[in-house]
This record gives structure tokens, sequence and C-alpha cells, in this order.
């Protein structure tokens, strides 16, 4: 589907985008907590992908991870740079979005999301913790050690660990994944 | 540092939790090792599953069309036209400029941006005083793009390096002395707009820096062109341009 994108094919943009819209959306929604900046940079990170994808390289992942590093990065330097016009929204007080996919059109099945989850819930919180503050609020090392008080070197092996663990608790699953 | 120590910080990579020193050390370290850059593809696989730690959203049927009409935009942009470098000219030259021709830029800057990097010494040893700048032209996606002199710019150079978020570092030199009160000030070019840039004044030796941010309409389709101003900056371009970023590209 790429590559018909890089061939300049609208139909395959717009199929590409049916089949991601709703876990990249769902993805954004949960770095910004805001709908009309998730929307805008969905819309930044698919008119990306029509100029840059000849840019993927398949040796050297799924059109998964691709789309997903590209959705997370801007997502990411959005909330960086809406945090730095002080962000309206008060942190800890994530709007909880109810508009859930329609199951039909979400690409990603709930039995995939489930692994994920069940990974997760394997992950002791100390582990959890880094990871997902790294991940879905866009924060270093040193910010979650001032943030959770824990010693910087203490988070480093926290978070290398609880990496090491989830990668053996989703091992193999990839391919079912569709990653 | 041991190739084992740079394994190490490849999942916190994956995750873009190393601090900017340590991400650096390691992206330098990512130019010139397969192994790692393996490793941390395959990280960057098992950070990408933590997207489906977040819950599925549907987002407004508005934004499919308004990605679609961009798209549509651009497929019926009119094709390239050929560019003239009379300073005269450039302004309105910029304006029939095809989405096309932008496209092919883009992509000759990002194949290029390797080579351009390697070739020019002069630019490198400029780049290395700057931890930010190395920081911005290793980042994955980064291009580093020249503006040529006309006439009005005499031996003046310039290069530009920014990254997907548009986070923008100037370097020139040569650049011709100004009056009092004036300044060199940047503008983004797009279709026939010229967006209104920060300024700066170059040191005694015609040496400027300057850190942008490229505003997200100028971030696919970027070109550049410096002008000289009011120090305060001008909303619109008040003289000839100076240095701006030609089409034809010469690696």
């Amino acid at each position: 589907m790429l590559k018909a994108i890089a061939g300049r094919d609208e139909a395959a943009l717009a199929q590409l985008y049916d089949r991601y819209r709703a876990i990249l959306f769902g993805l954004l929604m949960r770095i910004l907590n805001n709908r009309e900046e998730a929307e805008d940079v969905l819309q930044e990170v698919f008119l990306q992908v029509w100029r840059k994808a000849a840019d993927f390289d398949e040796s050297r992942g799924r059109p998964f991870t691709w789309l997903v590093t590209l959705a997370r990065s801007r997502g990411i330097d959005r909330l960086r740079s809406l945090a730095a016009r002080e962000r309206v929204a008060v942190a800890g007080a994530r709007e909880v979005s109810e508009d859930f996919s329609d199951a039909a059109t979400d690409a990603f099945k709930s039995e995939q999301r489930g692994l994920v989850s069940d990974a997760l819930a394997k992950l002791p919180d100390e582990q959890k913790g880094p990871i997902m503050l790294a991940y879905f609020d866009g924060l270093t090392q040193s910010e979650i050690a001032t943030r959770t008080g824990a010693p910087l070197g203490t988070v480093k092996t926290r978070m290398r660990t609880g990496m090491i663990r989830l990668r053996e608790l989703l091992a193999g699953q990839g391919e079912s994944f569709g990653f | 540092m041991v190739h084992e120590d740079y394994k190490e910080m490849i999942p916190a990579r994956a995750l873009s939790a190393l601090d900017a020193a340590e991400a650096q050390v390691l992206n330098e370290h990512l130019e010139n090792c397969a192994e790692c850059r393996q490793e941390l593809d395959e990280w960057q696989a098992t950070a990408a599953a933590l997207a489906l730690g977040a819950n599925s959203a549907e987002p407004s049927p508005r934004v499919r069309e308004r990605i679609l009409d961009e798209v549509r935009k651009e497929l019926e942009a009119p094709p390239v036209v050929p560019f003239r470098s009379s300073p005269r000219n450039l302004w309105s030259s910029f304006g029939s400029l095809g989405a096309m021709a932008a496209a092919v830029l883009f992509t000759a800057l990002l194949v290029g941006l390797v080579v351009l990097w390697r070739q020019n010494n002069a630019i490198r040893s400029e780049l290395t005083k700057s931890k930010e700048f190395v920081e911005l032209v290793t980042s994955p996606g980064a291009i580093v793009t020249e503006l040529k002199a006309t006439d009005a710019g005499g031996g003046a150079t310039a290069k530009i390096a920014y990254d997907q978020s548009g986070h923008a570092i100037l370097l020139a030199s040569k650049l011709p002395r100004i009056p009092q009160g004036k300044a060199y000030q940047l503008w983004f070019l797009v279709g026939d707009k010229a967006m209104p840039g920060k300024t700066f004044v170059p040191d005694s030796n015609g040496q400027g820096v300057l850190k942008e941010q490229v505003p997200s309409e100028a971030l696919y389709l970027a070109r550049f062109a410096i002008t000289v101003e009011p120090a305060a900056g001008s909303a619109t371009p008040t003289s000839p341009i100076y240095l701006y970023t030609p089409m034809s590209i010469t690696y």
C-alpha cells in the first residue's frame, strides 16, 4: 500500500487512512488529550505519509511500526509545543474519549489489544510507570526521575528491564498483530 | 564508551526517553554501527506495540476530507517551470512553482543530505561548534539545504538544517555589512506567500546564526529566502533577496 502511495495513488492513501485512523487517533488522543489537536496532528501525519511514503524501508520494519512511530513522534512534538505555550489541559485531568471506534472499522481487533494489555498488566508498576510516562507523555529519563522522585539510575534500570520483559511477552505476536 | 554501553541505551532511545546529550552520543554511534541500527529497529517495533495500550478512537470524518482535499490539490498542481535566478524576478517566480517541483526538491534533499554533509567540510566544522546543531542534523529525517546568494548577497553563503517538527538552525557567513537599525530576516516561501521568520544581525566577520521554527505550512515545501529589513522585522519583504533556496540542486 505504501508503494502505491509513493506512486501518488490517492485511493491507496484513503485505504491506509481507513485502516489505521482509529489506532493512530486513539494514540494521539492519549498523548494530547484534546480532540482538535489530535485531529490536526492526524492530518499532518497522513500528509507526511503521502509525501514521504517512498522513504519507507520495508527491510527496517513493518508499516504499522513506521506509522505509529511517525504519529507518536509528531504527537509528542505537538505536546511539547503546547506545553511551551502553557497547556490548557490540567495534568491528570485527562479527557476520556467515549467515542471508541467501531470494531468493524478498527483494523486491530480487541484480541490483539488484549495481548498488549495483558503484557502491560504483567509488568510491575515500577517498570510500567517509566515506560508509559516516556511513551505517552514524552518525558525523558531525567524528567521521569524528577517527577517520580526516583534516582535517575533506578529509572534507567527499571525502564530497560521493563522493555526487555515487554519484548519477551510480545515475542512471536508480531505476525498476528500485523505489525 | 563501548559497544555494549550503546546497546543498553537503545530501548530508552526507542521510547525517545534519552536525555539530549545521551541521545546525541548514541546517534553518532548509530551512524557507524549497523548492528545497533538493526537493534533500534527491533526495539521500535516493541515500542510501537504500546500504541495498542491506548483505546482506539474515531476522528471526525472531516479529517479524511481535509487530507484528501490537500492530496488532490498537490496532484493538480502545475508542472515544474524553469527557474530564473534574477533577483528582480524571484518573488514572482516563487508563486508559480508547483508542488511537483517541491516534491522533487524534497526527495533530492533527502537523498543528497548525506552526500552534502560529507562533502562540505567547512560547514561540518561550523556545526561541531554547536551541540544543538549536531543534534538537530542527526535527528531522523533532518534536512540540510543550502541558500544561494543573489547579486545583492555578494559572496554570502548559508545553510539551514531542520527536522520533521520544524526546529531549524540557520548558519550564514560572509554576509554583507548592513546599516545600523537594519537586520537580516529569514522568510519561508510557501506558494506565492512569503511568511516572515526571525531577524538576526551578523557579527563583525559577517557570520550569523539563527534558531527558528519552520511553520507547519512551510515544512514540506520548505524554501527559504533572506532579505534586509528594519531591525524589528517586516511582515512582507521590503528589500531585494540576498540569499534564497534555488530550485536546481547540484550535489
